[in-house]
């Protein structure tokens, strides 16, 4: 997995799998910090170079609310940027104007961006949770003839 | 820069105006408030000082009380210092931000003219709001006169900011009774005010974008335990600090104050317990009764009544023989406030003294001093007997036929 | 104020995002790509507070934050005061010289759903605007109280059916129509207010940088398409949201000062109302014959609204 695709504090842990810790050791006034060290250029750093706290959901995983998931063909892609805006979970990884591929610790499998995918066939398409990039895209469909 | 005021050293204020001095002397970075009677006086007096160029900080005049709240929550989360007064409705009206300011751990100094609390309307001096707040996890303190208030209000902005504490913090007065009456205050002067009260130190700021932090997160039932019991003993532990800054505050100003204030109990047989101006009253009443009729009369005020002064109040009434705790809001349906706790205090102890119950005063009722001396008169009457021979709560004060609730079994 | 570059969605993806993933918004929610889409308009320090409601409940749930700038929830009315009272902070710290980096851009933003927004935070959003704060307040707009379970709310259109006024033997849901907040924030106030909808990304996107941009308190209401509680396949999101904004249903427009309106979108092909009723189950109902009348009702206010709207557009008034 190139660097890009993974930071290695993403989805590391599910949730509700954190430490449960004593009233000694909870936050200050239930605050929680975003960032480990200093954030203050955190708009100008790209999530694989950022400090992520132990609190921020980054590092958190939802990969099980799955049961299909959007597997991303890099032939067909145009890098519209589409399922990018769209993503309600930040999980389409964009670097450069191109698209990278998921975020599968943070997609749900909700299916927007293959509905907002405008290349015919389309570039991202729903699967079984449970089948390997590779297969998926030896099934994927040729372009759809439009009835006249 | 703001601009200072040259204080005599003796000035003529009622409570409200004290406050209003005192919340100016300590630079404060924003108000938001609402008017409400008995304490627009604090408001106007600020906006006041605003316009004539006393004030570096921000005013924020908003639309209700639990925008005051709101507004200063939000405020005191990006970092800085923060205060407002209301009364009354106003304070039912914020309650719930109370709770909210409270959890999040917030400094914020909240000035309270105590006022009734409707249905029916009423806009004079009584407890109902102060004990409507008493679990919303704030320090309180309770002034018994104009300077009291002055000076407990920059206490409340050392306590608050306490690094051990960060918590926010009301000051209690009587509604008109304080809130009106012009007495002599000695204040100290804007440096010296400002020295004692010190610079605002910001913990888990908004304003600081190096560290961008999350305020009012949610608690389910895995968290929400820890966090509260995390907050209790903060307010429980803010005891000592209170203590070490009265001590401090005795250095700069000569007045002494304690969390729980006693007069003439160390060999009392009988003790009223009161809040507020009452205090005051009970004082008159009880130095009469020992001149006059050789009762040995004392009286206790809690100074702070949050965090409950469990450990002081047990020391000052453990000795005597019995108590007349005085509740001046309605006790809808229970015994009041001040009885249930005293009484609790006392419970936890070898002698356990009488307790009996007074509701007052409500709505601005006026209690005198002979009401006062017939009331320690029965409490002499309890401690003689060895047993309560009233009813344990009874109405002082109230027109038609005599109102109480609850025999003792017999023995105590 | 730090820009980004929104001319094009290449352009446009290539910022840092500041909302991160593993939230609990539902698949499919829209009010993620509209929160999403906001933080990623500036490269500004964001202070943002949010009411109540499944933005909130949704995005800090202890031990977990989602959000990467300073955030702030008191309670469900507030977040409006809150927003108002962080700028109360920093312009007393800023006039003395106390805060840390006084150079360093800030914008102060709000969230709320429509419950809050419309219904119980009302006055305070209300009072924040006529105060003028410098401040943006995002209502996102699911048209009922979607975090409790879809009760109906003063944005729930007419015919739409809630757990609080449902479709049922003798009702056909809803009977009022949808409140106009943004006519009633032109009147209270606003420099700046705008109808947005995620499905025209750079729409929305340029409505928010204008509306960070001005000094002033600024009021934007985003469409927010509930895959739970319209009753439609989280997958339609985007595709709903487009039936909205052509059909009319939720015409996108902006007032300026209170006087200057603009109307943004102008669907090329205007789409009949009942397109956009048929995509959700809330409204299925409406498609009984007994109810034909609430369908024809539809169609007449949109239509008069689009009248009314590009009546005033054109007086310039």
């Amino acid at each position: 997995m190139s660097n890009v695709l993974s930071n290695e504090k993403r989805g590391m842990r599910e949730l509700g799998a954190e430490k449960k810790v004593g009233w000694d050791e909870v936050t200050h006034g239930v605050v929680l910090h975003s960032f480990e060290d200093d954030a203050t250029d955190v708009a100008m750093r790209k999530a694989e170079d950022r400090n992520y706290s132990e609190f921020n959901s980054y590092t958190a995983t939802v990969a099980s609310w799955r049961v299909v998931k959007p597997v991303y063909n890099r032939d067909i892609c145009i890098d519209c940027q589409n399922c990018w805006v769209w993503c309600p979970d930040s999980s389409i990884i964009s670097r450069d104007k191109q698209i990278l591929g998921i975020d599968y610790d943070h997609c749900k499998g909700c299916g927007v961006c293959v509905e907002v995918c405008p290349t015919n066939p389309k570039s991202l398409l729903m699967f079984g949770e449970a089948i390997s990039s590779d297969d998926a895209i030896a099934q994927w469909p040729v372009k759809e003839k439009k009835e006249k | 820069m703001a601009e200072k005021i040259d204080l005599q050293e003796i000035e003529v204020w009622d409570g409200n105006y004290a406050a209003a001095q005192a919340l100016r002397q300590a630079q404060i970075d924003v108000v938001a408030a609402y008017p409400i009677t008995p304490s627009t006086p604090i408001v106007e007096g600020y906006a006041s000082f605003m316009a004539d160029g006393y004030i570096d900080g921000e005013f924020v005049m908003v639309e209700s009380e639990h925008a005051a709240m709101s507004g200063c929550v939000g405020a005191a989360a990006a970092g800085g210092r923060v205060a407002t007064a209301t009364s009354s409705q106003g304070f039912a009206l914020m309650v719930e931000v109370l709770y909210q300011a409270s959890g999040m751990r917030l400094p914020i100094v909240l000035n309270v003219a105590n006022r009734a609390l409707a249905a029916p309307l009423n806009v004079r001096g009584d407890h109902s709001d102060m004990y409507l707040g008493r679990d919303s996890g704030w320090v309180q303190m309770d002034a018994f006169n104009a300077q009291e208030v002055y000076d407990m209000n920059l206490c409340a902005f050392r306590i608050g900011e306490h690094p051990d504490v960060r918590l926010p913090v009301m000051v209690h007065q009587d509604g008109f009774l304080t809130s009106h009456t012009a007495q002599n205050v000695r204040p100290l002067s804007d440096d010296d005010a400002y020295k004692f009260i010190g610079v605002f130190q910001p913990v888990e700021e908004m304003l600081d974008f190096s560290r961008p932090v999350t305020h009012g997160a949610q608690t389910e039932e895995d968290w929400h335990f820890e966090h509260k019991a995390r907050q209790h003993k903060a307010l429980m532990d803010a005891r000592p600090v209170i203590e070490s800054v009265f001590a401090e505050f005795e250095k700069v100003s000569g007045r002494k104050y304690k969390r729980v204030e006693s007069y003439m109990t160390e060999d009392a047989e009988v003790i009223i317990v009161a809040l507020g101006s009452t205090v005051e009253s009970a004082r008159l009443a009880a130095q009469q009764l020992r001149d006059e009729e050789g009762i040995k009369a004392g009286v206790v005020g809690p100074r702070v009544i949050r965090p409950f002064p469990f450990d002081a109040i047990r020391d000052a009434l453990e000795n005597c023989k019995a108590i007349g705790a005085m509740d001046r809001s309605c006790p809808g349906g229970a015994l009041g406030m001040l009885f249930n706790e005293v009484s609790a205090a006392v419970y936890a102890t070898a002698k356990r003294p009488l307790v009996t119950n007074y509701i007052y005063g409500l709505g601005g009722r006026d209690l005198s001093i002979v009401d006062i001396k017939a009331i320690f008169r029965e409490l002499k009457a309890n401690a003689d007997a060895g047993k309560i021979t009233t009813q344990i709560q009874q109405f002082v004060g109230l027109r038609g036929p005599k109102l109480g609730f609850f025999e003792t079994r017999e023995g105590k | 104020m730090a820009i980004t570059s929104v001319k094009n969605l290449k352009e446009f993806s290539t910022v840092n995002e500041r909302f991160e993933g593993a939230h609990l918004l539902c698949p499919g929610c829209a009010h993620s790509m509209i929160v999403r889409e906001l933080m990623n308009c500036s490269d500004d320090n964001l202070v943002i507070s949010t009411n109540t409601g499944c933005l909130e409940v949704s995005t800090a749930v202890y031990p977990y934050t989602s959000w990467d700038t300073s955030w702030i929830h008191i309670g469900f009315e507030n977040a409006a005061t809150a927003a108002a009272g962080a700028e109360a902070m920093y312009k007393a710290r800023k006039r003395k010289g106390t805060l840390k980096n006084p150079d360093a851009p800030v914008k102060f933003v709000a969230f709320g759903g429509d419950g809050s927004t419309y219904d119980i935070g009302f006055q305070w959003l209300s009072g924040a605007v006529e105060r003028g704060h410098n401040f943006t307040y995002i209502c996102l707009d699911n048209e009922n109280y979607a975090n409790t379970g879809g009760q109906r709310s003063s944005s729930t259109p007419i015919g739409a059916s809630t757990t609080t006024a449902p479709a049922g033997r003798v009702s056909y849901g809803e009977k009022r129509n949808k409140k106009d907040m943004m006519a009633i924030m032109a009147a209270n106030g606003a420099s700046y207010v705008a109808q947005v909808a995620p499905n025209k990304w750079k729409n929305m996107a340029q409505a928010f940088q204008k509306a960070l941009s001005i000094d002033g308190p600024c009021y934007i209401n985003a469409l927010s398409a509930c895959t739970t509680e319209w009753k439609f396949d989280p997958k339609d999101t985007i595709n709903v949201s487009d039936l909205a904004t052509d059909s009319l249903v939720f015409p996108l427009y902006e007032i300026i000062d209170g006087t200057e309106l603009n109307i943004t979108y102008r669907p090329k092909n205007i789409l009949p109302v009942k397109d956009y009723l048929a995509a959700q189950g809330r409204f299925k109902h409406l498609f009984k014959p007994e109810n034909a009348h609430v369908l024809e009702e539809w169609q007449k206010r949109v239509d008069a609204k689009w009248e009314y709207l590009q009546r005033r557009e054109e007086a310039r008034v």
